[in-house]
Protein backbone atom coordinates (compact mmCIF):
# COMPACT_ATOMS: atom_id res chain seq x y z
CA UNK A 1 0.00 0.00 0.00
CA UNK A 2 2.96 2.31 0.54
CA UNK A 3 3.55 2.20 -3.23
CA UNK A 4 0.25 4.00 -3.64
CA UNK A 5 1.34 6.89 -1.43
CA UNK A 6 3.21 9.00 -3.99
CA UNK A 7 0.59 8.72 -6.74
CA UNK A 8 -2.06 9.62 -4.15
CA UNK A 9 -0.08 12.65 -2.99
CA UNK A 10 0.51 13.71 -6.61
CA UNK A 11 -3.15 13.45 -7.63
CA UNK A 12 -4.13 15.13 -4.36
CA UNK A 13 -1.84 18.03 -5.19
CA UNK A 14 -3.41 18.35 -8.63
CA UNK A 15 -6.95 18.42 -7.19
CA UNK A 16 -5.63 20.68 -4.45
CA UNK A 17 -4.56 23.26 -7.06
CA UNK A 18 -8.23 23.46 -8.10
CA UNK A 19 -9.40 23.78 -4.50
CA UNK A 20 -6.82 26.56 -4.16
CA UNK A 21 -8.35 28.40 -7.14
CA UNK A 22 -11.77 28.24 -5.48
CA UNK A 23 -10.34 29.17 -2.08
CA UNK A 24 -8.41 32.14 -3.50
CA UNK A 25 -11.69 33.57 -4.81
CA UNK A 26 -13.36 33.19 -1.44
CA UNK A 27 -10.38 34.76 0.34
CA UNK A 28 -10.08 37.69 -2.08
CA UNK A 29 -13.68 38.64 -1.45
CA UNK A 30 -13.43 38.13 2.29
CA UNK A 31 -10.16 40.06 2.63
CA UNK A 32 -11.39 43.26 1.08
CA UNK A 33 -15.16 43.28 1.59
CA UNK A 34 -15.38 41.03 4.70
CA UNK A 35 -18.11 38.94 3.08
CA UNK A 36 -18.09 35.12 3.00
CA UNK A 37 -19.46 34.54 -0.49
CA UNK A 38 -21.70 31.48 -0.26
CA UNK A 39 -22.84 31.97 -3.87
CA UNK A 40 -19.33 31.24 -5.18
CA UNK A 41 -19.95 27.55 -5.95
CA UNK A 42 -23.39 27.88 -7.48
CA UNK A 43 -22.36 30.81 -9.69
CA UNK A 44 -19.29 28.88 -10.87
CA UNK A 45 -21.57 25.89 -11.51
CA UNK A 46 -23.93 28.03 -13.58
CA UNK A 47 -21.05 29.28 -15.72
CA UNK A 48 -19.77 25.70 -16.21
CA UNK A 49 -23.26 24.77 -17.45
CA UNK A 50 -23.13 27.82 -19.73
CA UNK A 51 -19.99 26.43 -21.36
CA UNK A 52 -21.83 23.13 -21.83
CA UNK A 53 -24.96 24.84 -23.22
CA UNK A 54 -23.05 27.13 -25.56
CA UNK A 55 -20.78 24.42 -26.97
CA UNK A 56 -23.06 21.35 -27.06
CA UNK A 57 -25.85 22.71 -29.23
CA UNK A 58 -28.26 22.98 -26.31
CA UNK A 59 -28.21 26.78 -26.48
CA UNK A 60 -25.69 27.40 -29.28
CA UNK A 61 -23.04 25.43 -31.11
CA UNK A 62 -20.03 27.64 -30.50
CA UNK A 63 -16.44 26.52 -30.41
CA UNK A 64 -15.10 25.51 -27.02
CA UNK A 65 -12.95 28.66 -26.77
CA UNK A 66 -15.84 30.99 -27.61
CA UNK A 67 -18.08 29.23 -25.10
CA UNK A 68 -15.49 29.62 -22.34
CA UNK A 69 -15.00 33.28 -23.23
CA UNK A 70 -18.74 33.94 -23.11
CA UNK A 71 -19.05 32.04 -19.82
CA UNK A 72 -16.27 34.19 -18.36
CA UNK A 73 -18.04 37.35 -19.52
CA UNK A 74 -21.21 36.01 -17.92
CA UNK A 75 -19.29 35.33 -14.68
CA UNK A 76 -18.00 38.92 -14.73
CA UNK A 77 -21.52 40.24 -15.30
CA UNK A 78 -22.98 38.06 -12.51
CA UNK A 79 -20.24 39.09 -10.04
CA UNK A 80 -20.79 42.74 -10.99
CA UNK A 81 -24.55 42.38 -10.50
CA UNK A 82 -24.28 40.58 -7.15
CA UNK A 83 -21.81 43.09 -5.73
CA UNK A 84 -23.83 46.04 -7.08
CA UNK A 85 -26.92 44.75 -5.27
CA UNK A 86 -25.22 43.94 -1.97
CA UNK A 87 -22.71 46.81 -1.88
CA UNK A 88 -24.97 49.05 0.26
CA UNK A 89 -25.09 46.17 2.77
CA UNK A 90 -21.34 45.55 2.64
CA UNK A 91 -20.63 48.91 4.25
CA UNK A 92 -23.35 48.42 6.89
CA UNK A 93 -23.20 44.78 7.99
CA UNK A 94 -20.82 41.97 7.05
CA UNK A 95 -23.28 39.39 8.36
CA UNK A 96 -26.27 40.67 6.39
CA UNK A 97 -24.29 40.79 3.16
CA UNK A 98 -22.94 37.28 3.81
CA UNK A 99 -26.49 35.99 4.28
CA UNK A 100 -27.51 37.81 1.08
CA UNK A 101 -24.92 35.76 -0.82
CA UNK A 102 -26.74 32.60 0.29
CA UNK A 103 -29.79 33.98 -1.50
CA UNK A 104 -27.80 34.67 -4.66
CA UNK A 105 -26.41 31.13 -4.50
CA UNK A 106 -29.94 29.72 -4.43
CA UNK A 107 -30.94 31.99 -7.32
CA UNK A 108 -27.93 30.80 -9.37
CA UNK A 109 -28.85 27.17 -8.60
CA UNK A 110 -32.48 27.84 -9.53
CA UNK A 111 -31.49 29.45 -12.84
CA UNK A 112 -29.21 26.47 -13.59
CA UNK A 113 -32.09 24.04 -12.95
CA UNK A 114 -34.53 26.15 -14.96
CA UNK A 115 -32.30 26.53 -18.02
CA UNK A 116 -30.31 23.30 -18.02
CA UNK A 117 -32.51 20.91 -16.04
CA UNK A 118 -31.54 18.44 -13.34
CA UNK A 119 -29.79 15.96 -15.65
CA UNK A 120 -26.18 14.99 -15.24
CA UNK A 121 -24.19 15.91 -18.33
CA UNK A 122 -20.65 15.34 -19.56
CA UNK A 123 -18.60 18.39 -20.41
CA UNK A 124 -15.91 17.24 -22.77
CA UNK A 125 -13.13 19.80 -22.78
CA UNK A 126 -10.19 19.56 -25.21
CA UNK A 127 -7.68 18.47 -22.61
CA UNK A 128 -4.67 16.52 -23.98
CA UNK A 129 -5.16 12.81 -23.44
CA UNK A 130 -1.82 11.16 -22.78
CA UNK A 131 -0.02 9.62 -19.89
CA UNK A 132 3.70 9.47 -19.22
CA UNK A 133 5.67 7.84 -16.47
CA UNK A 134 7.97 10.17 -14.52
CA UNK A 135 10.13 8.36 -11.94
CA UNK A 136 7.47 5.70 -11.71
CA UNK A 137 4.70 8.25 -11.29
CA UNK A 138 1.92 8.28 -13.89
CA UNK A 139 1.42 11.86 -15.09
CA UNK A 140 -1.56 12.50 -17.37
CA UNK A 141 -2.34 15.30 -19.79
CA UNK A 142 -5.11 16.36 -17.42
CA UNK A 143 -2.61 16.63 -14.53
CA UNK A 144 -0.28 18.82 -16.55
CA UNK A 145 -3.14 20.98 -17.86
CA UNK A 146 -4.41 21.62 -14.33
CA UNK A 147 -0.90 22.29 -13.07
CA UNK A 148 -0.03 24.74 -15.84
CA UNK A 149 -3.37 26.59 -15.76
CA UNK A 150 -3.36 26.79 -11.95
CA UNK A 151 0.27 27.92 -11.75
CA UNK A 152 -0.18 30.56 -14.45
CA UNK A 153 -3.45 31.82 -12.95
CA UNK A 154 -2.22 31.91 -9.36
CA UNK A 155 1.16 33.35 -10.43
CA UNK A 156 -0.56 36.13 -12.39
CA UNK A 157 -2.83 36.87 -9.44
CA UNK A 158 0.11 37.10 -7.03
CA UNK A 159 2.02 39.38 -9.43
CA UNK A 160 -0.99 41.72 -9.64
CA UNK A 161 -1.49 41.72 -5.87
CA UNK A 162 2.18 42.14 -5.00
CA UNK A 163 3.53 44.42 -7.70
CA UNK A 164 0.81 46.65 -9.16
CA UNK A 165 -0.91 49.81 -7.99
CA UNK A 166 -4.21 47.93 -7.98
CA UNK A 167 -2.62 45.24 -5.81
CA UNK A 168 -1.41 47.88 -3.35
CA UNK A 169 -4.95 49.27 -3.22
CA UNK A 170 -6.35 45.77 -2.64
CA UNK A 171 -3.92 45.11 0.20
CA UNK A 172 -4.50 48.54 1.72
CA UNK A 173 -8.28 48.18 1.66
CA UNK A 174 -7.99 44.66 3.09
CA UNK A 175 -5.79 45.82 5.97
CA UNK A 176 -7.07 49.33 6.68
CA UNK A 177 -10.06 50.57 4.65
CA UNK A 178 -10.08 53.89 6.54
CA UNK A 179 -6.47 54.62 5.54
CA UNK A 180 -7.32 53.72 1.96
CA UNK A 181 -10.29 56.09 1.98
CA UNK A 182 -8.14 58.84 3.48
CA UNK A 183 -5.81 58.45 0.48
CA UNK A 184 -8.72 58.98 -1.91
CA UNK A 185 -9.18 55.38 -3.04
CA UNK A 186 -12.51 54.23 -4.40
CA UNK A 187 -13.26 51.29 -2.12
CA UNK A 188 -16.11 50.01 -4.27
CA UNK A 189 -13.98 49.78 -7.43
CA UNK A 190 -11.41 47.63 -5.58
CA UNK A 191 -14.25 45.47 -4.21
CA UNK A 192 -15.48 45.01 -7.79
CA UNK A 193 -11.98 43.91 -8.78
CA UNK A 194 -11.98 41.28 -6.01
CA UNK A 195 -15.48 39.98 -6.79
CA UNK A 196 -14.83 39.77 -10.53
CA UNK A 197 -11.42 38.11 -10.08
CA UNK A 198 -13.00 35.61 -7.67
CA UNK A 199 -15.73 34.80 -10.20
CA UNK A 200 -13.13 34.16 -12.91
CA UNK A 201 -11.10 31.93 -10.57
CA UNK A 202 -14.33 30.06 -9.85
CA UNK A 203 -15.00 29.49 -13.57
CA UNK A 204 -11.46 28.21 -14.15
CA UNK A 205 -11.69 25.89 -11.13
CA UNK A 206 -15.13 24.61 -12.15
CA UNK A 207 -14.11 23.91 -15.75
CA UNK A 208 -11.02 22.01 -14.64
CA UNK A 209 -12.78 19.91 -11.98
CA UNK A 210 -15.61 18.82 -14.30
CA UNK A 211 -13.47 16.48 -16.49
CA UNK A 212 -12.85 14.30 -13.42
CA UNK A 213 -16.55 13.85 -12.86
CA UNK A 214 -19.85 14.73 -14.53
CA UNK A 215 -21.53 18.10 -14.43
CA UNK A 216 -24.64 18.37 -12.30
CA UNK A 217 -26.32 21.21 -10.43
CA UNK A 218 -24.44 20.27 -7.27
CA UNK A 219 -21.04 19.22 -8.70
CA UNK A 220 -19.33 22.59 -8.47
CA UNK A 221 -21.06 23.59 -5.23
CA UNK A 222 -19.69 20.38 -3.65
CA UNK A 223 -16.25 21.17 -5.05
CA UNK A 224 -16.50 24.61 -3.47
CA UNK A 225 -17.10 22.98 -0.08
CA UNK A 226 -13.56 21.62 -0.36
CA UNK A 227 -12.38 25.08 -1.47
CA UNK A 228 -14.11 26.54 1.58
CA UNK A 229 -12.23 24.08 3.80
CA UNK A 230 -8.99 25.10 2.06
CA UNK A 231 -9.73 28.76 2.75
CA UNK A 232 -10.46 28.02 6.43
CA UNK A 233 -7.25 26.00 6.83
CA UNK A 234 -5.36 28.86 5.20
CA UNK A 235 -6.87 31.34 7.66
CA UNK A 236 -9.54 32.79 5.34
CA UNK A 237 -7.64 36.05 5.04
CA UNK A 238 -4.38 34.90 3.51
CA UNK A 239 -3.89 34.31 -0.22
CA UNK A 240 -0.77 32.12 0.24
CA UNK A 241 -2.71 30.37 3.02
CA UNK A 242 -5.50 29.55 0.57
CA UNK A 243 -2.98 28.04 -1.83
CA UNK A 244 -1.37 25.90 0.88
CA UNK A 245 -4.80 25.04 2.32
CA UNK A 246 -6.02 23.89 -1.10
CA UNK A 247 -3.09 21.53 -1.60
CA UNK A 248 -3.37 20.22 1.97
CA UNK A 249 -7.09 19.51 1.54
CA UNK A 250 -6.49 17.81 -1.83
CA UNK A 251 -3.78 15.53 -0.44
CA UNK A 252 -5.57 14.77 2.86
CA UNK A 253 -8.86 13.96 1.09
CA UNK A 254 -7.09 11.63 -1.32
CA UNK A 255 -5.23 9.80 1.44
CA UNK A 256 -8.34 9.51 3.61
CA UNK A 257 -10.48 8.27 0.73
CA UNK A 258 -7.96 5.60 -0.25
CA UNK A 259 -6.71 4.42 3.14
CA UNK A 260 -9.77 4.92 5.35
CA UNK A 261 -13.14 5.34 3.68
CA UNK A 262 -14.57 7.20 0.69
CA UNK A 263 -18.00 7.29 2.37
CA UNK A 264 -16.78 9.43 5.24
CA UNK A 265 -14.60 11.82 3.25
CA UNK A 266 -17.02 14.75 3.77
CA UNK A 267 -17.15 14.02 7.50
CA UNK A 268 -13.36 13.95 7.53
CA UNK A 269 -13.30 17.31 5.73
CA UNK A 270 -15.58 18.92 8.31
CA UNK A 271 -13.49 17.41 11.13
CA UNK A 272 -10.35 18.80 9.45
CA UNK A 273 -11.95 22.29 9.41
CA UNK A 274 -12.74 22.02 13.14
CA UNK A 275 -9.25 20.80 14.01
CA UNK A 276 -7.66 23.52 11.85
CA UNK A 277 -9.77 26.21 13.50
CA UNK A 278 -8.63 25.01 16.92
CA UNK A 279 -4.94 24.52 16.19
CA UNK A 280 -4.45 27.30 13.61
CA UNK A 281 -7.21 29.85 14.24
CA UNK A 282 -5.40 32.33 11.96
CA UNK A 283 -4.38 29.78 9.37
CA UNK A 284 -1.49 27.43 8.78
CA UNK A 285 0.74 30.30 7.62
CA UNK A 286 0.03 32.45 10.65
CA UNK A 287 2.73 35.08 11.16
CA UNK A 288 3.58 37.54 13.88
CA UNK A 289 3.17 41.19 12.87
CA UNK A 290 2.17 42.41 9.42
CA UNK A 291 1.72 40.24 6.37
CA UNK A 292 2.39 41.07 2.75
CA UNK A 293 -0.70 39.59 1.10
CA UNK B 1 -5.66 86.58 2.96
CA UNK B 2 -8.70 85.43 0.94
CA UNK B 3 -10.95 82.64 2.20
CA UNK B 4 -9.32 79.58 0.74
CA UNK B 5 -11.40 77.30 2.93
CA UNK B 6 -14.63 78.54 4.42
CA UNK B 7 -16.54 76.49 6.99
CA UNK B 8 -20.03 77.71 7.84
CA UNK B 9 -22.28 76.22 10.53
CA UNK B 10 -20.61 72.83 10.36
CA UNK B 11 -22.31 70.23 12.56
CA UNK B 12 -21.50 66.56 13.05
CA UNK B 13 -23.68 64.13 15.01
CA UNK B 14 -23.11 60.48 15.83
CA UNK B 15 -26.42 58.83 16.67
CA UNK B 16 -29.19 60.62 18.55
CA UNK B 17 -27.07 62.22 21.28
CA UNK B 18 -25.63 65.71 21.51
CA UNK B 19 -23.75 66.73 18.35
CA UNK B 20 -19.99 66.20 18.40
CA UNK B 21 -19.61 69.45 16.45
CA UNK B 22 -22.21 72.19 16.76
CA UNK B 23 -22.49 74.97 14.15
CA UNK B 24 -18.78 75.66 13.85
CA UNK B 25 -17.61 78.38 11.44
CA UNK B 26 -14.11 79.50 10.54
CA UNK B 27 -11.97 80.32 7.53
CA UNK B 28 -8.47 79.45 6.37
CA UNK B 29 -6.50 81.67 4.00
CA UNK B 30 -4.25 80.40 1.23
CA UNK B 31 -0.93 79.37 2.78
CA UNK B 32 -2.23 79.97 6.31
CA UNK B 33 -1.89 77.60 9.23
CA UNK B 34 -4.91 77.46 11.50
CA UNK B 35 -4.92 75.40 14.67
CA UNK B 36 -7.87 73.85 16.44
CA UNK B 37 -7.20 73.27 20.11
CA UNK B 38 -9.29 71.63 22.76
CA UNK B 39 -9.46 68.83 25.25
CA UNK B 40 -10.41 65.27 24.30
CA UNK B 41 -13.97 65.12 22.98
CA UNK B 42 -14.04 68.80 22.00
CA UNK B 43 -14.86 67.85 18.39
CA UNK B 44 -11.51 68.59 16.75
CA UNK B 45 -11.09 65.31 14.88
CA UNK B 46 -14.77 65.29 13.87
CA UNK B 47 -14.24 68.69 12.21
CA UNK B 48 -11.21 67.33 10.34
CA UNK B 49 -13.12 64.25 9.17
CA UNK B 50 -16.04 66.41 8.07
CA UNK B 51 -13.76 68.71 6.05
CA UNK B 52 -12.12 65.70 4.41
CA UNK B 53 -15.50 64.12 3.61
CA UNK B 54 -14.98 61.07 5.81
CA UNK B 55 -17.95 61.68 8.06
CA UNK B 56 -21.42 63.04 7.26
CA UNK B 57 -21.92 66.66 8.30
CA UNK B 58 -24.35 69.51 7.83
CA UNK B 59 -23.40 73.09 7.04
CA UNK B 60 -21.42 74.46 4.15
CA UNK B 61 -17.80 73.81 3.22
CA UNK B 62 -16.41 76.01 0.48
CA UNK B 63 -12.96 75.34 -0.97
CA UNK B 64 -11.40 77.72 -3.51
CA UNK B 65 -14.87 79.19 -4.07
CA UNK B 66 -16.52 75.81 -4.76
CA UNK B 67 -19.17 74.35 -2.48
CA UNK B 68 -17.76 70.90 -1.72
CA UNK B 69 -20.25 69.99 1.01
CA UNK B 70 -21.72 67.05 -0.90
CA UNK B 71 -18.45 65.63 -2.21
CA UNK B 72 -17.02 62.28 -1.14
CA UNK B 73 -13.54 61.94 0.38
CA UNK B 74 -11.89 60.86 -2.88
CA UNK B 75 -13.29 63.88 -4.74
CA UNK B 76 -11.92 66.15 -2.03
CA UNK B 77 -8.50 64.47 -2.27
CA UNK B 78 -8.62 65.14 -6.02
CA UNK B 79 -9.19 68.83 -5.25
CA UNK B 80 -6.17 68.90 -2.94
CA UNK B 81 -7.73 68.41 0.50
CA UNK B 82 -5.66 65.76 2.25
CA UNK B 83 -6.17 64.42 5.75
CA UNK B 84 -3.38 63.01 7.92
CA UNK B 85 -5.39 61.24 10.61
CA UNK B 86 -4.81 60.92 14.31
CA UNK B 87 -2.95 57.70 15.14
CA UNK B 88 -1.14 57.82 11.75
CA UNK B 89 -3.32 55.13 10.12
CA UNK B 90 -0.51 53.95 7.89
CA UNK B 91 -0.92 50.46 6.41
CA UNK B 92 1.50 48.37 8.47
CA UNK B 93 1.67 45.44 6.06
CA UNK B 94 2.70 47.65 3.14
CA UNK B 95 6.24 48.85 2.67
CA UNK B 96 7.15 52.51 3.18
CA UNK B 97 7.22 53.00 -0.61
CA UNK B 98 3.85 51.28 -1.04
CA UNK B 99 2.33 53.55 1.60
CA UNK B 100 3.66 56.55 -0.31
CA UNK B 101 2.25 55.16 -3.58
CA UNK B 102 -1.08 54.87 -1.80
CA UNK B 103 -0.85 58.55 -0.87
CA UNK B 104 -0.41 59.50 -4.52
CA UNK B 105 -2.94 57.00 -5.82
CA UNK B 106 -4.83 59.64 -7.80
CA UNK B 107 -1.70 61.18 -9.36
CA UNK B 108 -0.17 60.13 -12.65
CA UNK B 109 2.77 57.71 -12.41
CA UNK B 110 5.34 60.41 -13.23
CA UNK B 111 3.84 62.97 -10.82
CA UNK B 112 3.65 60.34 -8.11
CA UNK B 113 7.29 59.39 -8.62
CA UNK B 114 8.41 63.03 -8.36
CA UNK B 115 6.32 63.61 -5.24
CA UNK B 116 7.68 60.45 -3.58
CA UNK B 117 11.24 61.60 -4.30
CA UNK B 118 10.42 64.99 -2.79
CA UNK B 119 8.98 63.38 0.35
CA UNK B 120 11.99 61.06 0.73
CA UNK B 121 14.28 64.10 0.46
CA UNK B 122 12.23 65.82 3.14
CA UNK B 123 12.25 62.81 5.45
CA UNK B 124 15.62 61.05 5.06
CA UNK B 125 14.78 58.94 8.13
CA UNK B 126 12.22 56.96 6.12
CA UNK B 127 14.16 57.18 2.84
CA UNK B 128 16.67 54.74 4.32
CA UNK B 129 13.87 52.26 5.05
CA UNK B 130 11.80 52.60 1.92
CA UNK B 131 11.43 48.85 1.34
CA UNK B 132 10.76 48.03 4.99
CA UNK B 133 7.24 47.16 6.12
CA UNK B 134 5.69 50.22 7.75
CA UNK B 135 4.83 48.44 11.01
CA UNK B 136 8.56 47.98 11.61
CA UNK B 137 9.17 51.75 11.76
CA UNK B 138 9.48 53.65 15.04
CA UNK B 139 6.64 55.93 16.16
CA UNK B 140 8.38 59.05 14.89
CA UNK B 141 9.18 57.46 11.55
CA UNK B 142 5.57 56.29 11.22
CA UNK B 143 4.40 59.86 11.81
CA UNK B 144 6.82 61.11 9.15
CA UNK B 145 5.47 58.45 6.80
CA UNK B 146 1.89 59.51 7.55
CA UNK B 147 2.70 63.17 6.79
CA UNK B 148 4.80 62.13 3.79
CA UNK B 149 1.95 60.02 2.44
CA UNK B 150 -0.29 63.07 2.68
CA UNK B 151 2.28 65.24 0.89
CA UNK B 152 2.61 62.78 -2.02
CA UNK B 153 -0.98 63.69 -2.92
CA UNK B 154 0.29 67.24 -3.64
CA UNK B 155 -2.19 68.86 -1.27
CA UNK B 156 -3.35 72.46 -1.31
CA UNK B 157 -4.84 72.04 2.15
CA UNK B 158 -3.33 69.60 4.66
CA UNK B 159 -5.47 68.53 7.60
CA UNK B 160 -3.06 67.40 10.31
CA UNK B 161 -4.66 65.61 13.23
CA UNK B 162 -2.46 65.48 16.35
CA UNK B 163 0.90 64.88 14.66
CA UNK B 164 2.69 65.01 18.04
CA UNK B 165 0.56 62.29 19.63
CA UNK B 166 2.67 59.63 21.32
CA UNK B 167 5.98 61.12 20.22
CA UNK B 168 8.98 62.00 22.40
CA UNK B 169 9.67 65.77 22.64
CA UNK B 170 12.73 65.52 20.38
CA UNK B 171 10.69 63.81 17.67
CA UNK B 172 7.87 66.33 18.05
CA UNK B 173 10.38 69.10 17.43
CA UNK B 174 11.77 67.27 14.40
CA UNK B 175 8.31 66.72 12.88
CA UNK B 176 7.29 70.34 13.45
CA UNK B 177 10.61 71.61 12.03
CA UNK B 178 9.79 69.72 8.81
CA UNK B 179 6.30 71.16 8.76
CA UNK B 180 7.77 74.66 9.18
CA UNK B 181 10.12 73.92 6.28
CA UNK B 182 7.22 72.79 4.07
CA UNK B 183 5.30 75.90 5.01
CA UNK B 184 8.24 78.13 4.16
CA UNK B 185 8.78 76.55 0.76
CA UNK B 186 5.15 76.32 -0.42
CA UNK B 187 1.79 78.03 -0.14
CA UNK B 188 0.28 74.96 1.47
CA UNK B 189 -2.53 75.77 3.88
CA UNK B 190 -2.73 73.66 7.03
CA UNK B 191 -5.46 73.01 9.55
CA UNK B 192 -3.72 71.60 12.58
CA UNK B 193 -5.35 69.81 15.48
CA UNK B 194 -3.11 69.69 18.52
CA UNK B 195 -3.10 69.48 22.28
CA UNK B 196 0.48 70.70 22.51
CA UNK B 197 0.08 74.48 22.60
CA UNK B 198 3.79 75.30 22.73
CA UNK B 199 4.67 73.63 19.41
CA UNK B 200 1.42 74.74 17.80
CA UNK B 201 2.18 78.42 18.37
CA UNK B 202 5.51 78.03 16.58
CA UNK B 203 3.82 76.89 13.40
CA UNK B 204 0.40 78.49 13.15
CA UNK B 205 -1.04 81.92 12.41
CA UNK B 206 -4.37 81.61 14.13
CA UNK B 207 -5.85 79.40 16.83
CA UNK B 208 -9.44 78.41 17.55
CA UNK B 209 -10.32 76.94 20.93
CA UNK B 210 -13.00 74.29 21.06
CA UNK B 211 -15.14 72.97 23.88
CA UNK B 212 -18.16 70.69 23.64
CA UNK B 213 -18.22 70.85 19.85
CA UNK B 214 -18.25 74.66 19.68
CA UNK B 215 -15.60 77.30 19.06
CA UNK B 216 -15.37 79.17 22.35
CA UNK B 217 -12.52 81.51 21.57
CA UNK B 218 -9.78 82.39 19.14
CA UNK B 219 -6.46 84.11 19.11
CA UNK B 220 -3.52 84.85 16.85
CA UNK B 221 -0.26 83.00 17.43
CA UNK B 222 1.50 86.34 17.94
CA UNK B 223 -0.79 87.18 20.86
CA UNK B 224 -0.01 83.84 22.53
CA UNK B 225 3.75 84.22 22.32
CA UNK B 226 3.45 86.21 25.53
CA UNK B 227 3.64 83.71 28.43
CA UNK B 228 0.95 85.44 30.48
CA UNK B 229 -1.48 85.57 27.55
CA UNK B 230 -0.76 81.91 26.83
CA UNK B 231 -1.50 80.92 30.42
CA UNK B 232 -4.71 82.95 30.32
CA UNK B 233 -5.79 81.12 27.15
CA UNK B 234 -5.01 77.77 28.76
CA UNK B 235 -6.98 78.65 31.87
CA UNK B 236 -9.90 80.06 29.91
CA UNK B 237 -10.30 77.47 27.18
CA UNK B 238 -8.25 74.35 27.62
CA UNK B 239 -7.81 73.49 31.29
CA UNK B 240 -4.67 72.67 33.22
CA UNK B 241 -4.06 69.41 31.36
CA UNK B 242 -2.85 71.23 28.26
CA UNK B 243 0.46 73.07 28.31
Amino acid sequence: MIYDLFPLIWSGMITGCLYALGALGLVMIFKCSKVVNFSHGNVAGLTAFLVYGLSSGMLLSLSWGAAVLLAMLAAIAIAFLIYSIISPLVFESDLTSTIATLGFGLIAQGVTLLVFGADIVALDLPIPRFAISVLGLLVTGYDLTVLVVALVTIGALFVVIDYTKLGIAFRAISANPFAAEVCGLNLKSVHYFAWITAALLGVIGALLIVPTTFLSVTTVATFMLQAFAAAVIGGFASLPGALVGGILVGVMMNLFTFYVSPEYSSTFLLAAILVALNIFPNGVLQKVGGSRV
Amino acid sequence: MSDFLKIENLSVAYGAGAPAVNRVSFTVGKGAVVALLGANGAGKSSIMKAISGLTPATGTTTFEGEDISGLRARARVARGIVYVPEGREIVGGLSVRENLILGGYQKTASDRKKRIEMVLDLFPEIAEKVDRQAWRLSGGEQQMLAIGRGLVADPKLLLLDEPSLGLAPLLVRRVFDRLAMIRKESDLAIVLVEQNLAVTIRLCDELHFLRGGRIVGHSSATELKDVTARQQAIDAYLGAAVA
